[in-house]
């Protein structure tokens, strides 16, 4: 596939929640290989944009293209994982193990119910070693920390080896050092595999230092190219009001992250 | 002296009823702990008592009241099932709808028909030591069914359970196995009916399931510890009470209970 083939294509799309619309006329295009950091006040359509992006939400206009292929019609489901901002919010008590939760994602669509083999437990382990929760797969879930949950679910959608991924606000609840590593981690796969990532967050600066696009959201979308040029503030302020301010320098970026070359 | 052991395994009607009893404990711990997981337990007891309408009409027309109470407890599920997707009422309150339609159904048949009898009663409390040929043929080919289909899906039913849009992205449809796993419920809770009643087809639903879940383990030895709570409460229970002559289901309710209480003691002095 190449590179700057569309992921997801959105044409003047309109999205009602209750009769109240939530997106106005959004048009994007991602490509392959983007990393893109999805920001906006809360309330504000993040959310639902995802969920329309999914199919979950109907949306009143316009049109949605995944792998070039119309929303409606798309069946290549296993090219896509979705972390919802719910996923880590699971009882503690649920008796599964962190080995045992990555191995659902190896469940194929078309082959339900198949035995798992050999072959599957390798993909489990290996992306459970990627992830860095090697340590803990014997663990239940229930016991982990927010930074491990999110890694868990993250290692649960590489199982099945997905193109695109789309994180709604998965950093809840996590410490400072966790989420910029979390951020980097994301941002190996982005380049190692190739994978897609658009990831709904409010951690404004790993968006502007980490990804390759943002995604402004309230009511309506911006996509802009992170580059040196760009005006991160002037963006900003279009999405969270004019009393919005964000210092950010991009040599700032260095020593930002934990394990930064 | 001559001292005479009662040995109960030496008769058929014994035999037939640990066999029947195994089906049915194996078939309900496993609905059952993904009914907890689901967090509608109380869904199996609802069904139970709608069964009842399903047995009244079953003795009324002469038919065999566990396939009247099977037809019954399927119409009843999918108007569950129906009402909570509609919104038309929030889950637990649907659950308590169909259960008063069905429990009064039966009240008012029982009525009609010149009241409570022995056949009634046996379905209230369960009868397993009575068990005909008949019924423990359809309860082991239903709960053959039912077991092959968990065995089979597992995997699938406990993605579903646990994150129902993931499971949905992953590509595993989930309005079908709705539907399949509330068809799997009520056929589970008609199975259960000859051995436990309808009354008290809950406890071995809920129990073992419970019991598993505190010892904190995987999901496969959550699994295999429910089939174990369950099929040993409930042979021990069929066991004393043909010994003693005392109704079986309420010895297998005893013995889970007591499993219970054993369980978060044991946890609790952890």
């Amino acid at each position: 596939m190449q590179n700057d083939m569309p992921v997801l294509e959105i044409k003047d799309l309109n999205v009602q929640r209750n009769g109240v619309a939530v997106i106005e006329n959004a048009t994007l295009t991602i490509n392959r290989g983007d990393y893109v950091g999805i920001v906006g006040p809360n309330g504000g359509g993040k959310t639902s944009l995802l969920s329309a992006a999914l199919g979950f939400l109907p949306y009143t206009g316009g049109s949605i293209r995944l792998f070039g292929v119309e929303l409606a019609s798309f069946s290549l489901w296993d090219k896509v994982a979705y972390i919802s901002q719910h996923a880590t919010n699971f009882e503690d008590q649920f008796p599964l193990t962190v080995r045992e939760l990555v191995s659902l994602g190896c469940i194929q669509k078309g082959k339900l119910g198949r035995r798992f083999t050999q072959k599957d437990w390798q993909v489990v382990d290996s992306n459970l070693d990627f992830m860095g929760l090697s340590d803990v797969a014997d663990r239940r879930i229930g016991q982990l920390s927010g930074g491990q949950k999110q890694r868990v679910f993250v290692a649960k959608a590489l199982a099945h080896n997905p193109e695109l991924i789309l994180l709604d606000e998965p950093i809840v609840g996590v410490d400072s050092n966790a989420q910029e590593r979390f951020y980097k981690k994301l941002s190996d796969l982005n380049v190692e595999r190739k994978i897609t990532i658009l990831v709904v967050t409010h951690d404004l600066a790993s968006v502007f230092c980490r990804m390759s696009k943002v995604m402004c959201v309230n009511k309506t979308v911006e996509l802009a190219g992170i580059t040196p040029e760009l005006d991160a503030n002037l963006l900003l302020k279009r999405a969270y009001g004019e009393h919005f301010h964000f210092v950010y320098h991009r040599h700032d970026c260095t020593g930002v992250f934990v394990n930064e070359h | 002296m001559n001292i005479e052991i009662f040995n109960p395994f030496a008769y058929q009607f014994f035999q037939n009823a640990i066999l029947g009893g195994i089906i049915v404990a194996l078939v309900c711990g496993l609905v059952g702990l993904f009914l907890i997981l689901k967090k509608e337990a109380m869904l199996g007891d609802g069904l139970s008592h709608t069964a009842f309408g399903g047995i009244a009409l079953g003795l009324l027309l002469g038919i065999n009241p566990l396939i009247t109470a099977l037809a019954v407890s399927v119409l009843a599920v999918f108007a569950i099932s129906y009402m909570r997707r509609k919104k038309i009422a929030p889950s637990d309150s649907s659950v308590a709808v169909m259960l008063a339609i069905g429990f009064s159904t039966g009240l008012i048949i029982i009525s009609l028909t010149g009241g409570f009898n022995i056949d009634l009663f046996s379905y209230l409390f369960g009868s397993i030591l009575t068990i005909s040929f008949s019924d423990l043929l359809l309860v082991s080919i239903l709960g053959a069914i039912v077991l092959l289909f968990i065995c089979i899906f597992h995997r699938e039913l406990l993605s579903m359970v646990f994150d129902e849009e993931s499971a949905r992205i992953i590509g595993i449809p989930t309005k079908r196995f709705t539907i399949l796993f509330d068809l799997l419920i009520a056929i589970t809770i008609v199975l259960s009916i000859k051995v436990i009643g309808t009354i008290l087809v809950v406890a071995l639903l809920v129990i073992p399931g419970l019991c598993a879940l505190k010892l904190n383990l995987s999901f496969k030895k959550t699994l295999l510890a429910t089939t174990l709570f369950s099929t040993l409460s409930t042979t021990i229970g069929i066991i004393l009470s043909a010994i003693f002559n005392i109704v079986t289901a309420g010895f297998i309710v005893f013995i889970l209970a007591t499993a219970f209480l054993l369980t978060i003691t044991y946890k609790k002095l952890e």
